[in-house]
């Protein structure tokens, strides 16, 4: 479970970059939305990433989310979705 | 001769593709009348333009002040506000003063641009036929169709305000841009009839005898950008610094290199065939003006359509785009001095404006408008 939640911070500070995130700490409660600030571009980017590392579609764990759900979407619920996958 | 009657929110993207479609109706002679927020039309219309009001000054300052927190939320949360908080609400507040729009001037067609709601209710109502001014291309594709819950969530909004998904018109859609850009087909409603740029007004002054130097770029981020653009505008300015060619920033006043004028407004497209490079956010607007004149484009979409529009921008080889929230002022020279000195952007951006002209422009739009009142 860390260890997904390591690498996931991990990707998603490769796609920001490191530069951006001095002072954020990624952890369970981080939200793409409001703290992140993820925009389209990163998105497609964190997307592909996650399905070249875990075989993990982040387009299709999305599509089932209503727009509450989108918004409150935390880096933990990523972490488990991949968990409960791989 | 016929009576068009073209709704409007208060934006001035929204308004300037109607203006040019209604500048050529009026040119033709037919009769054409506005409606909306008097105080953002005047500036955009012809003098003796009719406008009857939808929005008075205070409900458009309190757009305004909607929009100024809308621009501090990010993600999702971007478009929840703008369904929520913008767009129907405006189209509760323009009802009425559409509804007595259609009744003094009684229009054969209404044209209601795409976030002017209250255009298709009202029309719908008084058995008139409606079609869409679509100010940007990007919704043409879904862009909600990866994620359907959220996609049906604005068709139930939709459905409560008019019973029905009104965004688009199925007579006669008209679009603002080429097929070739947008890079998809689509219904025989859907009229790619390239930018309308004919008998746009633009009061703005210019200090013409300030432009100098053999390379000029133009750098706006458009009407709204708020404290990340504050970020983007410092980084631009340090990007240029130095660099042989003369910008024109679209900003208030602050310190700059002396290569760069600063001016608060432009008259946009008076001041594009003087440009060699645009670098914008990715307003429709701005974007197709800047490819109309066959100029190559740095792109730093904020947020709506300009992801999309920055992308068909990058699809088309016309420019180079960047990430707004985070780009350096490394980041924006390279990308600057790629779409100047590499040609290839600047042939692609061409082989758009020639698809523009191939379009028709505001003549085409014309064309397809008689044709509904024909029938």
């Amino acid at each position: 479970m860390d260890e997904v939640l390591q690498q996931v911070a991990k990707l998603i500070t490769e796609v920001v970059g490191a530069d951006f995130l001095l002072g954020v700490e990624i952890t369970r409660d981080t939200t793409f939305s409001d703290d992140l600030g993820l925009e389209s571009i990163e998105f497609v980017a964190l997307a592909d990433k996650l399905n070249a590392h875990y075989g993990v579609d982040l387009v299709a764990f999305l599509a089932d989310m209503d727009i509450d759900e989108i918004m409150a979407m935390s880096v933990g619920r990523l972490v488990d979705h991949i968990t409960a996958r791989v | 001769m016929s009576r068009f009657l073209f709704v409007v929110p208060p934006l001035t993207g929204h308004v300037n593709p109607t203006a040019s479609v209604g500048g050529e109706l009026l040119a033709r002679g037919h009769d054409v009348a506005w409606v909306g927020h008097p105080g953002t039309l005047a500036p955009l219309l012809p003098d003796d333009a009719r406008i009857f009001p939808a929005i008075d000054d205070v409900v458009e300052a309190d757009i305004r002040a909607k929009r100024e927190r809308w621009l501090a939320l990010r993600g999702m949360a971007v478009l929840k506000f703008f369904w929520e908080e913008f767009l129907i609400p405006l189209g509760h507040a323009m009802v009425p003063g559409v509804s007595d729009a259609v009744a003094l001037f009684g229009p054969d067609v209404v044209v209601a641009d795409q976030q002017a709601l209250a255009g298709p209710l009202v029309a719908r109502n008084a058995g008139l036929p409606w079609v869409t001014s679509a100010s940007t291309s990007a919704e043409l594709v879904n862009p909600l169709r990866t994620m359907p819950k959220v996609d049906a969530w604005v068709r139930d909004l939709l459905h409560d305000f008019a019973g029905g998904d009104i965004r688009f018109s199925d007579r006669l859609v008209l679009v603002y841009s080429s097929a070739a850009l947008v890079g998809e087909e689509f219904g025989d409603e859907v009229a790619f009839v390239g930018p309308a740029l004919a008998h746009r007004v633009e009061r703005v002054e210019f200090p013409w005898e300030r432009l100098t130097g053999q390379r000029r770029v133009l750098v706006s981020l458009g009407t709204l950008n708020g404290p990340a653009g504050e970020r983007f505008l410092s980084q631009a300015l340090e990007a240029v610094a130095g660099l042989d060619l003369q910008v024109v920033m679209v900003a208030e006043p602050r310190p700059a290199p002396p290569n760069v004028l600063m001016l608060p407004s432009v008259p946009q497209l008076a001041l594009m065939p003087h440009l060699d490079a645009v670098v914008t956010h990715g307003g429709h607007n701005t974007v197709c003006e800047a490819l109309a004149h066959g100029l190559p484009l740095v792109v730093a979409p904020i947020r709506d359509d300009q992801p999309t529009v920055a992308a068909q921008v990058v699809a088309a080889g016309a420019g180079v785009r960047l990430t707004y929230s985070r780009a350096r002022a490394a980041d924006i020279r390279s990308a600057l001095e790629s779409v100047l000195d590499e040609p290839e952007y600047t042939a692609a951006a061409e082989l758009v404006r020639e698809s523009f002209l191939a379009a028709g422009g505001a003549a085409a739009a014309a064309d397809r408008l008689e044709k509904v009142v024909a029938g």
